[in-house]
């Protein structure tokens, strides 16, 4: 049975404001999801807090809509226990790079197959309007009045630094570019990483918003970059905040092996050396009728 | 060749081992290093160190050498002084004896007292409680805030972020409620005063921090404006982290004054009275306000002074007096770590004065209505209510939550029969309400609840209903006995463990 995107949708009305960049994001899922083809009760959702987190709850997917910032760890620990599931993780720019971002870290050293999909809007949104992680430098917000004194984190350098095997990123101004990287993503055997570029229609800047996107947006295939090339992309990726880059930044053209991969590979290699169940007892029973004796 | 005929100059001695036995630890890997058995495991304890140095036997010591690389400490087992050094050639000096490194004696720290300062008398204000919370916080001298955003406490952090950088103070908006803990820990450490708004799943996030800083015995000031729970639950108002302030202050033996202030200009007051006590008991101080109080405005009048921070004298205030000051929370040798926690304990008895509540028309109830937060505020109409229906109500509201002001309470319950406990959790207040009586050997009137929770408020009139009931209820356990010692009675029958 194919799926088509329809079928990802969920009878729950998303309460987003609206022109919110989150509309779009959950279309190209729907489209990402419905071109890899796997069946809603294959796919769990995990989110953490946020308006973005909310997404979830508008697939058929199973969600899981957990703790602020805690989204990459229930992520990891549903997937290690269901290796089967098709994993997708959802949040924000706090959830992810705030609160969270000790753990994104260790997800990617981790490499359990998870597609991590950050709505980048450098603002907080269901607070009303704080300072984020990625809000640019000078920024005035409700808890900045001096402007934000904080460079903000660039989500692409950070995850590439740590050695991520696939890092993308997309805008809803460009549906079907931001639908192909996450089909790409959610394609990639390891851990991969997609920020969209997801704008706050009410607490975000007037001047970066959908149809600017649109002005700005260039995809990365145009500029001729070679996804297997971590320097280019390292170099194309100190563009965020700047610039807007769309499409794969770097794909491991050997993906390393997953987390999943390498405990069964110890798992076997350490099976050979153990001694079988039955020759165990027989040892026990040995021992036990010795010291009967 | 002229040199190969020159006598050879005699082979220089190789140096054998010294010791200066003060600086021996005593940790013996000399004694592992040697193969002619020179060096042995001292016997006496160095009176100036405490430590017990090896001995050093060296007759049949070959020079070799081995024990100097063994030997982890600087200035400890190192070759003999063939010769006299030059003066004026400093060798390795011994620490103690470098005059650079004497310590100058220095000031001892002394507190510096705060000081009030005169407001004007200025107009009253209408403020939202947490906003009040915030001008409290101000009004008590602290500059420094932390937190996280997380409704429904934002806007108190709001507006210390508008007003702090105006009063040279600092607003820093924080990673996580983790950061901000530690964030206080640190400032807290340097004698100054802060404090951060937060709500449940935030203050959970705290516990851990809070715990070091009861530890280690810093001030600061926590502001919970509870929401419903457990787990992300919603952002309405419930009075569900009664539990978790009073007992549950992260790990181990950790105490808090707690308050339950119930409207915006107890807000501001509790506030400031939480820094006095916080400094005055070197503890955090939580306040515990509901979504509803956060979010509600009223009138408030401003206090008659605002408080000059002085700085206590165990501050690491960074400075040659404040120096040997040390703030840690590790206490390694068990019976260190047990005489601490009897020094908490302690402290914890002398907070028992603290407690506080208000008794409004208990004199001569014969149905007490106790509540706190918002819900006593739906707690005082009903009981206006049910005076004109000519019922003798009264209410007792708690305003520390621990110490429990029980001493009030049983001068309250004196002439009551029933007790209503009218709160928005499902039953944390009674819980406290009934530890603390226990504790105090109060026997208490039948009791019943009015109870709502998930950010769902008791109603007027369902205490007026809930206090009707009850006192129409025929009570089948002997009538419980307002003197306040317990009964102590073996006798299974007699029901003195019963309150219904």
């Amino acid at each position: 049975m194919n799926c088509q995107p329809k079928d990802f949708k969920s009878d729950l009305k998303p309460i987003w404001c609206p022109g919110c960049g989150d509309f779009g994001v959950v279309q190209a899922i729907y489209r990402a999801l419905a071109a890899v083809g796997r069946l809603p009760h294959d796919i769990a959702f995990v989110s953490g807090i946020g308006c973005s987190s909310r997404i979830p709850g508008y697939t058929t997917a199973y969600g899981f809509n957990s703790v602020h910032g805690r989204a990459l760890p229930i992520a990891q620990g549903l997937k290690i226990a269901n290796p089967d599931l098709l994993v997708l993780v959802a949040g924000g720019d706090g959830d992810g790079f705030s609160i969270g971002g000790g753990h994104v870290a260790h997800a990617i050293r981790r490499n359990i197959d998870l597609t991590y999909i950050v709505m980048d809007n450098q603002i907080y949104g269901l607070t009303k309007g704080q300072l984020s992680p990625t809000s640019k430098q000078g920024l005035q917000t409700v808890t900045s009045s001096l402007g934000s004194l904080e460079q903000p984190v660039n989500p692409l350098l950070y995850v590439l630094s740590y050695g991520a095997p696939f890092v993308a990123q997309g805008t809803p101004a460009d549906m079907a570019g931001l639908a192909a990287v996450i089909e790409e993503a959610i394609r990639f055997p390891g851990f991969s990483f997609v920020n969209v570029q997801s704008p706050c229609v009410t607490f975000g800047e007037d001047d970066w918003q959908l149809k600017q996107h649109k002005a700005v947006m260039k995809s990365l295939q145009s500029l001729g970059h070679d996804p297997a090339d971590v320097i280019a992309a390292m170099r194309l990726a100190q563009g965020y905040g700047h610039e807007l880059h769309t499409g794969v930044f770097y794909r491991a053209p050997q993906p390393p092996p997953t987390y999943d991969a390498l405990v069964r590979a110890r798992q076997q290699e350490q099976a050979g050396k153990a001694l079988p169940r039955e020759r165990v007892l027989e040892l026990f029973a040995a021992k036990k009728k010795e010291t009967a004796a | 060749m002229a040199t190969s005929l020159e006598t050879p100059k005699p082979k220089a001695r190789k140096p054998k081992p010294q010791l200066d036995p003060d600086l021996c630890k005593g940790c013996l890997r000399c004694i592992d290093s040697c193969n002619h058995h020179c060096l042995v495991p001292g016997h006496d304890i160095d009176p100036r160190t405490g430590l017990i140095p090896i001995e050093l036997h060296l007759e049949a010591c070959t020079a070799c050498g081995l024990c100097f690389d063994a030997c982890p400490e600087p200035y400890g087992l190192r070759p003999e002084r063939l010769e006299e050094i030059p003066t004026g050639q400093p060798e390795f000096e011994r620490p103690t004896d470098a005059d650079h490194l004497k310590r100058p004696p220095r000031p001892k720290p002394v507190d510096i007292p705060d000081v009030l300062r005169e407001l004007p008398l200025g107009a009253t204000l209408v403020l939202k409680g947490n906003h009040a919370s915030a001008i409290g916080a101000l009004l008590a001298g602290c500059r420094h805030f932390y937190g996280y955003p997380i409704t429904p406490s934002t806007e108190g952090a709001e507006l210390l972020a508008k007003l702090l950088p105006k009063l040279n103070g600092i607003f820093l908006q924080a990673v996580s409620e983790v950061a901000t803990v530690n964030l206080m820990y640190g400032t807290a450490g340097a004698g100054l005063r802060t404090m951060t708004f937060t709500s449940s799943p935030g203050f959970s996030l705290m516990l851990e921090g809070v715990s070091y800083m009861i530890g280690a015995e810093l001030p600061a000031v926590f502001v919970n404006v509870m929401r419903g729970g457990p787990g992300l639950g919603n952002i309405a108002p419930e009075q569900a982290d009664i539990k978790l302030a009073c007992r549950g202050l992260g790990h181990g033996n950790t105490h808090a004054i707690v308050f339950a202030p119930s409207t915006p200009q107890e807000m501001l007051d509790l506030t400031r009275q939480a820094f006095e006590l916080a400094f005055q008991y070197r503890n955090p101080v939580v306040l515990l306000a509901d979504g509803y109080l956060g979010q509600m405005t009223g009138r408030v009048e401003l206090p008659k002074a605002l408080v000059q921070p002085g700085l206590p004298k165990w501050a690491v205030a960074g400075d040659a007096a404040h120096r040997d000051n040390l703030i840690s929370s590790i206490f390694l040798a068990e019976a260190d770590l047990e005489a601490h926690n009897r020094h908490l304990d302690d402290k914890y008895a002398r907070m028992a004065r603290e407690a506080r509540a208000e008794s409004w028309q208990c004199e001569d109830a014969e149905v007490v209505i106790v509540a706190c937060n918002t819900p006593a505020r739906m707690a005082r109409g009903a009981v206006a209510e049910l005076r004109q229906r000519g019922v003798k109500a009264g209410l007792f509201r708690p305003i520390t939550l621990w110490p429990f002001p029980i001493d009030a309470l049983a001068e309250a319950l004196s002439g009551a029969s029933r007790l209503v406990v009218v709160e928005a959790s499902a039953g944390q207040l009674e819980d406290e309400l009934r530890l603390a009586a226990s504790h105090a050997g109060l026997a208490l009137p039948p009791l019943a609840a009015v109870r709502h929770s998930g950010g769902v408020l008791p109603q007027q009139d369902e205490i007026v209903a809930g206090a009707l009931a009850a006192l129409a209820r025929e009570v089948t356990a002997p009538t419980a006995s307002k003197s306040a010692d317990p009964c102590d009675c073996s006798d299974p029958e007699c029901g003195c463990g019963d309150e219904e």
